[in-house]
Protein backbone atom coordinates (compact mmCIF):
# COMPACT_ATOMS: atom_id res chain seq x y z
CA UNK A 1 0.00 0.00 0.00
CA UNK A 2 1.38 3.35 -0.94
CA UNK A 3 0.38 6.77 0.28
CA UNK A 4 -1.75 7.57 -2.76
CA UNK A 5 -3.92 4.49 -2.33
CA UNK A 6 -4.42 5.27 1.35
CA UNK A 7 -5.55 8.76 0.39
CA UNK A 8 -7.87 7.34 -2.23
CA UNK A 9 -9.38 4.91 0.28
CA UNK A 10 -9.84 7.73 2.77
CA UNK A 11 -11.57 9.84 0.12
CA UNK A 12 -13.90 7.00 -0.77
CA UNK A 13 -14.75 6.39 2.85
CA UNK A 14 -15.41 10.08 3.46
CA UNK A 15 -17.58 10.48 0.39
CA UNK A 16 -19.59 7.45 1.43
CA UNK A 17 -20.45 9.26 4.67
CA UNK A 18 -20.71 12.86 3.45
CA UNK A 19 -22.29 13.16 0.02
CA UNK A 20 -21.16 16.76 -0.31
CA UNK A 21 -17.65 17.54 0.82
CA UNK A 22 -16.66 20.77 2.47
CA UNK A 23 -18.71 23.14 0.31
CA UNK A 24 -16.83 25.69 -1.75
CA UNK A 25 -19.54 26.88 -4.13
CA UNK A 26 -23.00 28.21 -3.38
CA UNK A 27 -24.48 25.18 -5.07
CA UNK A 28 -22.54 22.90 -2.72
CA UNK A 29 -23.45 25.08 0.26
CA UNK A 30 -27.12 24.58 -0.57
CA UNK A 31 -26.54 20.87 -1.18
CA UNK A 32 -24.74 20.51 2.16
CA UNK A 33 -27.81 21.79 3.95
CA UNK A 34 -30.31 19.74 1.99
CA UNK A 35 -28.43 16.43 1.95
CA UNK A 36 -27.98 16.15 5.72
CA UNK A 37 -30.73 14.81 7.95
CA UNK A 38 -29.61 17.07 10.77
CA UNK A 39 -29.12 20.22 8.70
CA UNK A 40 -31.98 19.95 6.25
CA UNK A 41 -34.41 21.63 8.61
CA UNK A 42 -32.54 24.78 7.60
CA UNK A 43 -33.33 26.58 4.38
CA UNK A 44 -30.52 26.83 1.84
CA UNK A 45 -30.66 30.61 2.07
CA UNK A 46 -31.89 33.00 4.75
CA UNK A 47 -32.85 36.64 4.86
CA UNK A 48 -30.23 38.84 6.48
CA UNK A 49 -33.05 40.32 8.61
CA UNK A 50 -33.69 36.90 10.18
CA UNK A 51 -30.06 36.59 11.17
CA UNK A 52 -29.98 39.82 13.18
CA UNK A 53 -29.50 38.90 16.82
CA UNK A 54 -31.27 42.08 17.96
CA UNK A 55 -34.45 40.82 16.27
CA UNK A 56 -34.82 37.26 17.58
CA UNK A 57 -32.33 37.40 20.48
CA UNK A 58 -31.77 33.74 19.64
CA UNK A 59 -34.33 32.79 22.28
CA UNK A 60 -35.94 29.90 20.41
CA UNK A 61 -32.56 28.37 19.64
CA UNK A 62 -31.40 28.83 23.23
CA UNK A 63 -34.54 27.00 24.40
CA UNK A 64 -33.73 24.14 22.04
CA UNK A 65 -30.10 23.99 23.17
CA UNK A 66 -31.19 23.93 26.81
CA UNK A 67 -33.58 21.09 26.00
CA UNK A 68 -30.69 19.13 24.48
CA UNK A 69 -28.44 19.82 27.48
CA UNK A 70 -31.26 18.72 29.79
CA UNK A 71 -31.72 15.50 27.83
CA UNK A 72 -28.04 14.59 27.96
CA UNK A 73 -27.51 15.50 31.63
CA UNK A 74 -30.87 13.93 32.50
CA UNK A 75 -29.96 10.58 30.97
CA UNK A 76 -26.68 10.57 32.92
CA UNK A 77 -28.53 11.46 36.12
CA UNK A 78 -30.88 8.53 35.54
CA UNK A 79 -27.88 6.20 35.77
CA UNK A 80 -27.43 7.03 39.43
CA UNK A 81 -31.00 7.58 40.53
CA UNK A 82 -33.48 5.22 42.21
CA UNK A 83 -37.08 6.43 41.94
CA UNK A 84 -38.20 5.18 45.33
CA UNK A 85 -38.12 6.83 48.74
CA UNK A 86 -35.85 7.06 50.65
CA UNK A 87 -33.22 5.82 48.14
CA UNK A 88 -34.12 8.74 45.88
CA UNK A 89 -32.73 11.14 48.47
CA UNK A 90 -29.65 8.95 48.96
CA UNK A 91 -29.10 9.16 45.20
CA UNK A 92 -28.75 12.94 45.63
CA UNK A 93 -26.20 12.40 48.37
CA UNK A 94 -24.36 9.92 46.16
CA UNK A 95 -24.30 12.42 43.33
CA UNK A 96 -22.91 14.98 45.73
CA UNK A 97 -20.25 12.87 47.45
CA UNK A 98 -19.61 9.67 45.50
CA UNK A 99 -20.22 10.10 41.77
CA UNK A 100 -17.42 11.74 39.77
CA UNK A 101 -18.65 15.15 38.58
CA UNK A 102 -22.05 14.24 40.07
CA UNK A 103 -22.51 17.66 41.64
CA UNK A 104 -21.71 19.49 38.40
CA UNK A 105 -24.06 17.19 36.50
CA UNK A 106 -26.92 17.87 38.89
CA UNK A 107 -26.16 21.59 38.98
CA UNK A 108 -26.20 21.79 35.18
CA UNK A 109 -29.50 19.94 34.97
CA UNK A 110 -31.08 22.10 37.65
CA UNK A 111 -29.93 25.46 36.33
CA UNK A 112 -30.61 24.54 32.70
CA UNK A 113 -34.16 23.59 33.72
CA UNK A 114 -34.71 26.92 35.47
CA UNK A 115 -33.14 28.75 32.52
CA UNK A 116 -35.37 26.92 30.06
CA UNK A 117 -38.57 28.02 31.82
CA UNK A 118 -37.28 31.58 31.79
CA UNK A 119 -36.03 31.57 28.18
CA UNK A 120 -39.19 29.93 26.82
CA UNK A 121 -41.19 32.69 28.53
CA UNK A 122 -38.92 35.36 27.01
CA UNK A 123 -39.25 33.69 23.60
CA UNK A 124 -43.03 33.95 23.87
CA UNK A 125 -42.73 37.65 24.77
CA UNK A 126 -40.41 38.22 21.80
CA UNK A 127 -42.81 36.54 19.39
CA UNK A 128 -45.69 38.59 20.74
CA UNK A 129 -43.94 41.96 20.75
CA UNK A 130 -42.80 41.44 17.15
CA UNK A 131 -46.24 40.24 15.99
CA UNK A 132 -44.69 37.03 14.70
CA UNK A 133 -47.81 34.96 15.45
CA UNK A 134 -49.76 36.55 12.60
CA UNK A 135 -50.81 34.52 9.54
CA UNK A 136 -49.52 32.13 8.39
CA UNK A 137 -47.93 31.42 11.78
CA UNK A 138 -51.08 31.28 13.96
CA UNK A 139 -50.94 27.58 14.62
CA UNK A 140 -47.25 27.60 15.39
CA UNK A 141 -48.01 30.03 18.21
CA UNK A 142 -50.52 27.47 19.53
CA UNK A 143 -47.84 24.77 19.30
CA UNK A 144 -45.56 27.16 21.19
CA UNK A 145 -48.12 27.52 23.99
CA UNK A 146 -48.14 23.72 24.20
CA UNK A 147 -44.35 23.75 24.46
CA UNK A 148 -44.50 26.34 27.26
CA UNK A 149 -46.94 24.14 29.21
CA UNK A 150 -44.80 21.04 28.61
CA UNK A 151 -41.72 22.94 29.80
CA UNK A 152 -43.53 23.85 33.01
CA UNK A 153 -44.80 20.27 33.44
CA UNK A 154 -41.31 18.84 32.93
CA UNK A 155 -39.82 21.26 35.42
CA UNK A 156 -42.58 20.56 37.95
CA UNK A 157 -42.36 16.76 37.71
CA UNK A 158 -38.57 16.97 38.03
CA UNK A 159 -38.94 19.06 41.16
CA UNK A 160 -40.16 16.09 43.24
CA UNK A 161 -37.38 13.69 42.26
CA UNK A 162 -34.67 14.76 44.80
CA UNK A 163 -37.16 13.81 47.52
CA UNK A 164 -36.05 16.52 49.92
CA UNK A 165 -38.20 18.89 51.97
CA UNK A 166 -38.12 21.50 49.19
CA UNK A 167 -39.38 18.92 46.67
CA UNK A 168 -42.01 17.36 48.92
CA UNK A 169 -43.73 20.55 50.02
CA UNK A 170 -43.54 22.28 46.66
CA UNK A 171 -45.31 19.28 45.12
CA UNK A 172 -47.78 19.16 48.05
CA UNK A 173 -48.76 22.76 47.35
CA UNK A 174 -48.73 22.24 43.58
CA UNK A 175 -50.90 19.12 43.46
CA UNK A 176 -53.36 20.60 45.94
CA UNK A 177 -53.77 23.58 43.61
CA UNK A 178 -54.72 21.07 40.88
CA UNK A 179 -57.33 19.61 43.26
CA UNK A 180 -59.22 22.92 43.15
CA UNK A 181 -60.15 22.39 39.49
CA UNK A 182 -63.95 22.16 39.35
CA UNK A 183 -65.53 18.68 39.08
CA UNK A 184 -62.39 16.73 38.14
CA UNK A 185 -59.96 18.34 40.60
CA UNK A 186 -59.84 15.62 43.25
CA UNK A 187 -59.73 12.85 40.64
CA UNK A 188 -56.95 14.71 38.82
CA UNK A 189 -54.86 14.88 41.98
CA UNK A 190 -55.56 11.19 42.70
CA UNK A 191 -54.50 10.28 39.17
CA UNK A 192 -51.36 12.42 39.33
CA UNK A 193 -50.26 10.99 42.68
CA UNK A 194 -51.55 7.47 42.13
CA UNK A 195 -53.12 7.73 45.59
CA UNK A 196 -54.02 10.26 48.25
CA UNK A 197 -50.57 11.10 49.55
CA UNK A 198 -47.16 11.85 48.08
CA UNK A 199 -45.50 8.46 48.55
CA UNK A 200 -43.63 5.86 46.49
CA UNK A 201 -46.43 5.66 43.93
CA UNK A 202 -46.41 9.39 43.34
CA UNK A 203 -42.62 9.47 43.02
CA UNK A 204 -42.70 6.69 40.41
CA UNK A 205 -45.39 8.47 38.44
CA UNK A 206 -43.51 11.76 38.46
CA UNK A 207 -40.32 9.92 37.47
CA UNK A 208 -41.90 8.24 34.45
CA UNK A 209 -43.66 11.45 33.45
CA UNK A 210 -40.41 13.39 33.78
CA UNK A 211 -38.10 10.90 32.07
CA UNK A 212 -40.28 9.30 29.39
CA UNK A 213 -43.75 10.64 28.69
CA UNK A 214 -43.16 14.40 28.80
CA UNK A 215 -39.75 14.33 27.02
CA UNK A 216 -41.23 12.32 24.15
CA UNK A 217 -44.12 14.78 23.97
CA UNK A 218 -41.91 17.88 24.05
CA UNK A 219 -39.55 16.53 21.39
CA UNK A 220 -42.43 15.70 19.09
CA UNK A 221 -44.00 19.11 19.59
CA UNK A 222 -40.63 20.87 19.26
CA UNK A 223 -40.07 19.05 15.97
CA UNK A 224 -43.45 20.27 14.72
CA UNK A 225 -42.61 23.78 15.96
CA UNK A 226 -39.26 23.96 14.14
CA UNK A 227 -40.68 22.31 11.04
CA UNK A 228 -43.44 24.88 10.85
CA UNK A 229 -41.07 27.79 11.34
CA UNK A 230 -39.41 26.55 8.17
CA UNK A 231 -42.67 25.80 6.32
CA UNK A 232 -44.14 29.17 7.25
CA UNK A 233 -41.22 30.92 5.62
CA UNK A 234 -38.69 31.38 8.40
CA UNK A 235 -38.81 34.21 10.88
CA UNK A 236 -41.43 36.89 10.33
CA UNK A 237 -40.20 39.93 8.39
CA UNK A 238 -41.89 43.31 7.90
CA UNK A 239 -42.40 42.88 4.14
CA UNK A 240 -44.88 40.08 4.82
CA UNK A 241 -47.35 42.65 6.05
CA UNK A 242 -47.39 44.39 2.66
CA UNK A 243 -50.37 43.63 0.44
CA UNK A 244 -49.57 40.90 -2.03
CA UNK A 245 -50.62 41.55 -5.64
CA UNK A 246 -50.00 37.92 -6.52
CA UNK A 247 -53.11 35.91 -7.34
CA UNK A 248 -54.02 32.95 -5.20
CA UNK A 249 -52.23 29.91 -6.54
CA UNK A 250 -53.16 26.29 -6.01
CA UNK A 251 -54.10 25.85 -2.39
CA UNK A 252 -53.06 22.95 -0.23
CA UNK A 253 -49.69 21.80 0.96
CA UNK A 254 -47.87 24.96 0.00
CA UNK A 255 -49.01 28.04 1.93
CA UNK A 256 -48.39 31.49 0.61
CA UNK A 257 -45.04 31.97 2.22
CA UNK A 258 -43.40 28.72 1.22
CA UNK A 259 -40.04 29.28 -0.36
CA UNK A 260 -37.93 26.29 -1.32
CA UNK A 261 -34.76 27.60 -2.81
CA UNK A 262 -33.00 24.28 -2.66
CA UNK A 263 -35.75 22.84 -4.82
CA UNK A 264 -36.57 26.10 -6.50
CA UNK A 265 -38.67 24.55 -9.19
CA UNK A 266 -41.17 23.51 -6.56
CA UNK A 267 -42.10 26.99 -5.44
CA UNK A 268 -45.83 27.25 -6.07
CA UNK A 269 -46.37 30.89 -5.35
CA UNK A 270 -44.39 33.56 -3.60
CA UNK A 271 -45.73 35.36 -0.56
CA UNK A 272 -44.65 38.76 -1.75
CA UNK A 273 -43.97 40.11 -5.18
CA UNK A 274 -40.82 38.64 -6.64
CA UNK A 275 -39.27 42.08 -6.78
CA UNK A 276 -39.67 42.41 -3.01
CA UNK A 277 -37.46 39.48 -2.09
CA UNK A 278 -34.95 38.33 -4.60
CA UNK A 279 -33.18 35.13 -3.71
CA UNK A 280 -30.00 37.08 -4.33
CA UNK A 281 -30.78 39.39 -1.42
CA UNK A 282 -30.52 36.43 0.86
CA UNK A 283 -27.35 34.86 2.16
CA UNK A 284 -26.33 31.22 2.23
CA UNK A 285 -27.29 29.38 5.41
CA UNK A 286 -23.90 27.76 5.25
CA UNK A 287 -21.99 29.43 6.79
CA UNK A 288 -24.02 32.49 7.87
CA UNK A 289 -26.79 30.75 9.83
CA UNK A 290 -24.84 27.66 10.87
CA UNK A 291 -21.96 29.71 12.23
CA UNK A 292 -24.30 31.84 14.34
CA UNK A 293 -26.04 28.76 15.68
CA UNK A 294 -22.76 27.18 16.71
CA UNK A 295 -21.61 30.38 18.42
CA UNK A 296 -24.90 30.54 20.31
CA UNK A 297 -24.63 26.87 21.33
CA UNK A 298 -21.11 27.51 22.54
CA UNK A 299 -22.25 30.55 24.52
CA UNK A 300 -25.07 28.56 26.15
CA UNK A 301 -22.67 25.77 27.12
CA UNK A 302 -20.08 28.18 28.51
CA UNK A 303 -22.61 30.10 30.59
CA UNK A 304 -24.16 26.87 31.88
CA UNK A 305 -20.78 25.48 32.90
CA UNK A 306 -19.80 28.68 34.68
CA UNK A 307 -23.09 28.73 36.58
CA UNK A 308 -22.97 24.99 37.36
CA UNK A 309 -19.41 25.26 38.66
CA UNK A 310 -20.22 28.34 40.74
CA UNK A 311 -23.60 27.60 42.29
CA UNK A 312 -24.84 24.37 43.83
CA UNK A 313 -28.39 23.16 43.26
CA UNK A 314 -30.34 23.36 46.51
CA UNK A 315 -30.82 20.22 48.57
CA UNK A 316 -32.57 20.29 51.92
CA UNK A 317 -33.07 17.48 54.44
CA UNK A 318 -34.98 14.36 53.41
CA UNK A 319 -38.72 14.73 52.74
CA UNK A 320 -40.77 14.65 55.93
CA UNK A 321 -44.56 14.68 55.68
CA UNK A 322 -44.91 15.56 59.37
CA UNK A 323 -42.96 18.80 59.33
CA UNK A 324 -43.98 21.64 57.05
CA UNK A 325 -41.24 24.21 56.49
CA UNK A 326 -42.36 27.75 57.15
CA UNK A 327 -42.92 29.24 54.62
CA UNK A 328 -43.54 26.37 52.19
CA UNK A 329 -43.00 27.64 48.67
CA UNK A 330 -43.80 26.18 45.26
CA UNK A 331 -41.10 26.20 42.52
CA UNK A 332 -40.29 29.82 41.63
CA UNK A 333 -42.15 29.80 38.31
CA UNK A 334 -45.35 28.92 40.21
CA UNK A 335 -44.83 31.52 42.94
CA UNK A 336 -46.96 33.99 40.99
CA UNK A 337 -49.74 31.39 41.12
CA UNK A 338 -49.08 30.68 44.79
CA UNK A 339 -49.35 34.39 45.52
CA UNK A 340 -52.74 34.41 43.78
CA UNK A 341 -53.72 31.19 45.53
CA UNK A 342 -52.99 32.91 48.82
CA UNK A 343 -55.94 35.19 48.09
CA UNK A 344 -58.23 32.51 46.68
CA UNK A 345 -57.40 28.98 45.63
CA UNK A 346 -60.16 28.74 43.03
CA UNK A 347 -59.48 32.13 41.44
CA UNK A 348 -55.71 31.98 41.72
CA UNK A 349 -55.16 28.30 41.12
CA UNK A 350 -57.74 27.54 38.46
CA UNK A 351 -59.55 30.56 37.05
CA UNK A 352 -56.61 32.90 36.38
CA UNK A 353 -54.21 30.28 34.94
CA UNK A 354 -57.05 28.72 32.94
CA UNK A 355 -58.02 32.04 31.41
CA UNK A 356 -54.37 32.94 30.77
CA UNK A 357 -53.77 29.72 28.83
CA UNK A 358 -57.06 30.08 26.95
CA UNK A 359 -56.18 33.68 26.12
CA UNK A 360 -52.73 32.66 24.88
CA UNK A 361 -54.22 29.94 22.67
CA UNK A 362 -56.68 32.40 21.13
CA UNK A 363 -54.23 35.29 20.61
CA UNK A 364 -53.43 34.63 16.93
CA UNK A 365 -57.09 34.09 16.06
CA UNK A 366 -58.34 37.19 17.88
CA UNK A 367 -55.67 39.37 16.31
CA UNK A 368 -55.00 38.13 12.77
CA UNK A 369 -54.55 41.51 11.03
CA UNK A 370 -51.30 41.61 9.12
CA UNK A 371 -49.73 44.80 10.33
CA UNK A 372 -46.67 45.58 12.34
CA UNK A 373 -45.14 42.17 11.68
CA UNK A 374 -41.46 41.45 12.16
CA UNK A 375 -40.40 44.55 14.10
CA UNK A 376 -40.21 45.21 17.82
CA UNK A 377 -43.03 47.28 19.36
CA UNK A 378 -44.58 48.50 16.07
CA UNK A 379 -46.84 51.53 16.61
CA UNK A 380 -49.71 49.78 14.74
CA UNK A 381 -49.85 47.17 17.49
CA UNK A 382 -49.46 49.44 20.49
CA UNK A 383 -52.69 48.35 22.22
CA UNK A 384 -52.01 44.59 21.82
CA UNK A 385 -48.46 45.01 23.06
CA UNK A 386 -49.57 47.08 26.05
CA UNK A 387 -52.21 44.50 27.06
CA UNK A 388 -49.74 41.63 26.73
CA UNK A 389 -46.98 43.60 28.45
CA UNK A 390 -49.23 44.44 31.42
CA UNK A 391 -50.33 40.80 31.85
CA UNK A 392 -46.82 39.41 31.50
CA UNK A 393 -45.51 42.13 33.81
CA UNK A 394 -48.19 41.31 36.39
CA UNK A 395 -47.20 37.64 36.38
CA UNK A 396 -43.53 38.60 36.78
CA UNK A 397 -44.38 41.03 39.59
CA UNK A 398 -46.47 38.42 41.44
CA UNK A 399 -43.63 35.92 41.07
CA UNK A 400 -41.21 38.46 42.54
CA UNK A 401 -43.55 39.09 45.46
CA UNK A 402 -43.77 35.35 46.12
CA UNK A 403 -40.02 34.94 45.85
CA UNK A 404 -38.72 37.84 47.88
CA UNK A 405 -41.55 39.46 49.82
CA UNK A 406 -43.15 36.48 51.53
CA UNK A 407 -41.83 35.15 54.82
CA UNK A 408 -43.16 32.82 57.54
CA UNK A 409 -46.94 32.28 57.40
CA UNK A 410 -46.86 33.95 53.98
CA UNK A 411 -46.74 37.31 55.73
CA UNK A 412 -45.34 40.30 53.90
CA UNK A 413 -41.64 40.74 54.55
CA UNK A 414 -39.08 43.13 53.08
CA UNK A 415 -36.26 41.17 51.44
CA UNK A 416 -33.61 43.22 53.28
CA UNK A 417 -35.28 42.71 56.65
CA UNK A 418 -34.55 39.00 57.03
CA UNK B 1 -60.93 19.95 -8.04
CA UNK B 2 -62.41 16.84 -9.64
CA UNK B 3 -63.11 13.71 -7.68
CA UNK B 4 -60.69 11.06 -8.89
CA UNK B 5 -61.76 8.32 -6.47
CA UNK B 6 -63.69 6.61 -9.27
CA UNK B 7 -66.93 6.57 -7.34
CA UNK B 8 -70.01 5.73 -9.35
CA UNK B 9 -73.62 5.82 -8.37
CA UNK B 10 -75.43 2.55 -7.88
CA UNK B 11 -75.51 -0.40 -5.48
CA UNK B 12 -71.68 -0.63 -5.47
CA UNK B 13 -71.31 2.94 -4.26
CA UNK B 14 -73.95 2.42 -1.63
CA UNK B 15 -72.27 -0.73 -0.37
CA UNK B 16 -68.92 1.08 -0.34
CA UNK B 17 -70.44 3.93 1.69
CA UNK B 18 -71.93 1.49 4.16
CA UNK B 19 -68.65 -0.40 4.58
CA UNK B 20 -66.73 2.85 4.98
CA UNK B 21 -69.14 4.09 7.64
CA UNK B 22 -69.04 0.77 9.51
CA UNK B 23 -65.26 0.71 9.34
CA UNK B 24 -64.94 4.27 10.58
CA UNK B 25 -67.39 3.62 13.42
CA UNK B 26 -65.43 0.50 14.45
CA UNK B 27 -62.14 2.38 14.49
CA UNK B 28 -63.63 5.22 16.53
CA UNK B 29 -65.24 2.75 18.95
CA UNK B 30 -61.92 0.91 19.25
CA UNK B 31 -59.99 4.10 20.00
CA UNK B 32 -62.57 5.17 22.60
CA UNK B 33 -62.42 1.74 24.21
CA UNK B 34 -58.64 1.76 24.39
CA UNK B 35 -58.70 5.29 25.81
CA UNK B 36 -61.17 4.26 28.49
CA UNK B 37 -59.11 1.18 29.34
CA UNK B 38 -55.94 3.30 29.57
CA UNK B 39 -57.59 5.84 31.86
CA UNK B 40 -58.95 3.05 34.04
CA UNK B 41 -55.49 1.47 34.19
CA UNK B 42 -54.06 4.73 35.54
CA UNK B 43 -56.30 4.59 38.60
CA UNK B 44 -54.69 2.31 41.20
CA UNK B 45 -56.79 -0.53 42.65
CA UNK B 46 -54.73 -1.03 45.79
CA UNK B 47 -53.20 1.77 47.79
CA UNK B 48 -50.21 0.96 49.94
CA UNK B 49 -50.97 3.86 52.19
CA UNK B 50 -51.31 4.09 55.96
CA UNK B 51 -54.66 2.76 57.28
CA UNK B 52 -57.30 5.40 57.93
CA UNK B 53 -58.37 3.81 61.25
CA UNK B 54 -55.69 3.42 63.89
CA UNK B 55 -55.10 3.48 67.67
CA UNK B 56 -53.33 6.53 69.06
CA UNK B 57 -52.77 5.45 72.69
CA UNK B 58 -54.51 4.96 76.02
CA UNK B 59 -56.84 7.77 77.19
CA UNK B 60 -54.61 8.43 80.22
CA UNK B 61 -51.72 9.19 77.79
CA UNK B 62 -53.50 12.46 77.06
CA UNK B 63 -53.61 14.63 80.23
CA UNK B 64 -56.78 16.66 80.89
CA UNK B 65 -56.79 19.99 79.07
CA UNK B 66 -53.96 18.93 76.75
CA UNK B 67 -53.55 19.26 72.99
CA UNK B 68 -51.26 16.55 71.58
CA UNK B 69 -49.84 16.72 68.07
CA UNK B 70 -49.25 13.30 66.48
CA UNK B 71 -46.99 14.19 63.52
CA UNK B 72 -47.03 10.70 61.92
CA UNK B 73 -50.83 10.76 61.85
CA UNK B 74 -51.08 14.45 61.00
CA UNK B 75 -53.69 15.21 63.65
CA UNK B 76 -54.22 16.70 67.09
CA UNK B 77 -55.87 14.86 70.01
CA UNK B 78 -57.56 17.06 72.63
CA UNK B 79 -58.67 16.05 76.12
CA UNK B 80 -61.30 18.56 77.22
CA UNK B 81 -63.48 18.40 80.33
CA UNK B 82 -66.40 17.34 78.06
CA UNK B 83 -64.38 14.55 76.46
CA UNK B 84 -61.84 13.69 73.76
CA UNK B 85 -61.81 15.02 70.21
CA UNK B 86 -59.40 14.76 67.27
CA UNK B 87 -58.75 17.48 64.68
CA UNK B 88 -56.76 17.01 61.45
CA UNK B 89 -53.57 19.06 61.08
CA UNK B 90 -53.92 19.08 57.28
CA UNK B 91 -54.78 22.61 56.16
CA UNK B 92 -57.89 22.58 53.96
CA UNK B 93 -56.26 25.10 51.64
CA UNK B 94 -53.26 23.29 50.15
CA UNK B 95 -52.42 20.48 52.54
CA UNK B 96 -49.67 21.90 54.77
CA UNK B 97 -49.50 20.98 58.47
CA UNK B 98 -51.11 23.64 60.67
CA UNK B 99 -49.59 24.64 64.02
CA UNK B 100 -51.59 24.85 67.23
CA UNK B 101 -51.48 27.47 69.92
CA UNK B 102 -53.64 27.20 73.08
CA UNK B 103 -54.64 30.88 72.87
CA UNK B 104 -54.76 31.59 69.14
CA UNK B 105 -55.95 28.27 67.74
CA UNK B 106 -54.46 26.90 64.49
CA UNK B 107 -52.35 28.68 61.89
CA UNK B 108 -50.96 27.45 58.56
CA UNK B 109 -47.37 28.27 57.59
CA UNK B 110 -47.92 28.04 53.87
CA UNK B 111 -50.45 30.71 53.05
CA UNK B 112 -51.33 32.20 56.40
CA UNK B 113 -54.77 30.67 56.98
CA UNK B 114 -55.88 30.99 60.62
CA UNK B 115 -58.41 28.80 62.45
CA UNK B 116 -59.93 29.15 65.92
CA UNK B 117 -59.52 26.56 68.68
CA UNK B 118 -62.25 24.40 67.11
CA UNK B 119 -60.69 24.48 63.65
CA UNK B 120 -63.13 27.00 62.15
CA UNK B 121 -61.67 29.40 59.57
CA UNK B 122 -60.91 32.83 61.05
CA UNK B 123 -58.93 34.35 58.20
CA UNK B 124 -56.86 33.45 55.17
CA UNK B 125 -57.55 31.46 52.00
CA UNK B 126 -58.64 28.14 53.60
CA UNK B 127 -62.09 27.27 52.19
CA UNK B 128 -63.27 24.90 54.96
CA UNK B 129 -62.84 24.17 58.65
CA UNK B 130 -60.25 21.60 59.69
CA UNK B 131 -61.58 18.02 59.62
CA UNK B 132 -62.84 16.39 62.85
CA UNK B 133 -62.45 12.62 63.17
CA UNK B 134 -64.63 10.19 65.06
CA UNK B 135 -63.16 8.35 68.06
CA UNK B 136 -63.80 4.97 69.63
CA UNK B 137 -62.18 2.60 72.10
CA UNK B 138 -60.35 -0.55 71.05
CA UNK B 139 -60.64 -3.85 72.90
CA UNK B 140 -57.38 -2.97 74.65
CA UNK B 141 -58.88 0.29 75.85
CA UNK B 142 -56.93 2.45 73.39
CA UNK B 143 -58.36 5.53 71.71
CA UNK B 144 -58.96 4.77 68.02
CA UNK B 145 -59.19 7.51 65.38
CA UNK B 146 -61.26 6.84 62.25
CA UNK B 147 -60.32 9.27 59.47
CA UNK B 148 -63.17 7.98 57.31
CA UNK B 149 -65.71 9.11 59.92
CA UNK B 150 -65.99 12.90 59.86
CA UNK B 151 -67.83 14.50 62.79
CA UNK B 152 -69.10 17.95 63.77
CA UNK B 153 -67.22 20.33 66.10
CA UNK B 154 -69.68 19.62 68.95
CA UNK B 155 -68.44 16.01 69.03
CA UNK B 156 -66.86 14.89 72.33
CA UNK B 157 -65.91 11.32 73.18
CA UNK B 158 -66.14 10.08 76.77
CA UNK B 159 -63.51 7.39 77.28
Amino acid sequence: MNWASIQRAERQLRSSVFRVGWPRTNKDRAAAMISSLFLHVHPAKVRPASLRFSYSLGLGLISLFLLLVLTVTGVFLMLSYTPHPPEAYRSMKDLEFVVTFGTVLRNMHRWAAHAMVFVVFLHMCRVFFTGAYKPPRQFNWVVGVGLLLLTLALSFTGYLLPWDQLAFWAITVGTNIAAYAPLVGEQLKYLLLGGHVIGPGALLRFYVLHCVILPVAIFMLAAVHVWRVRRDGGLAVPSEALPSPVEEGPAGAFPASTRSYGLMALTYRPAVPIQEIEPDEEVMSWPHLLFRELILLLAVLVVLHVVALSFNAPLEEIANATSTPNPAKAPWYFLGLQELVHYSALVGGVLVPGLLVLGLLLVPYLDPKLRGVGVWFPPQRRLANIVFGVLAGAMVALTFVGMFFRGPNWHWIWPWAR
Amino acid sequence: MTDDSGAKAGPDAERRRFLFATGTASVVAGILGFTAATVRFLFPNVLYEAPSRFPVGLPQDFPPGSATFLPERRLFVFNSPQGFYAISSVCTHLGCNVRHDQQQGFSCPCHGSAFDGLGRVVSGPAPRSLAWFGLSLSARGELVVDEQRLVDPDYRFKA
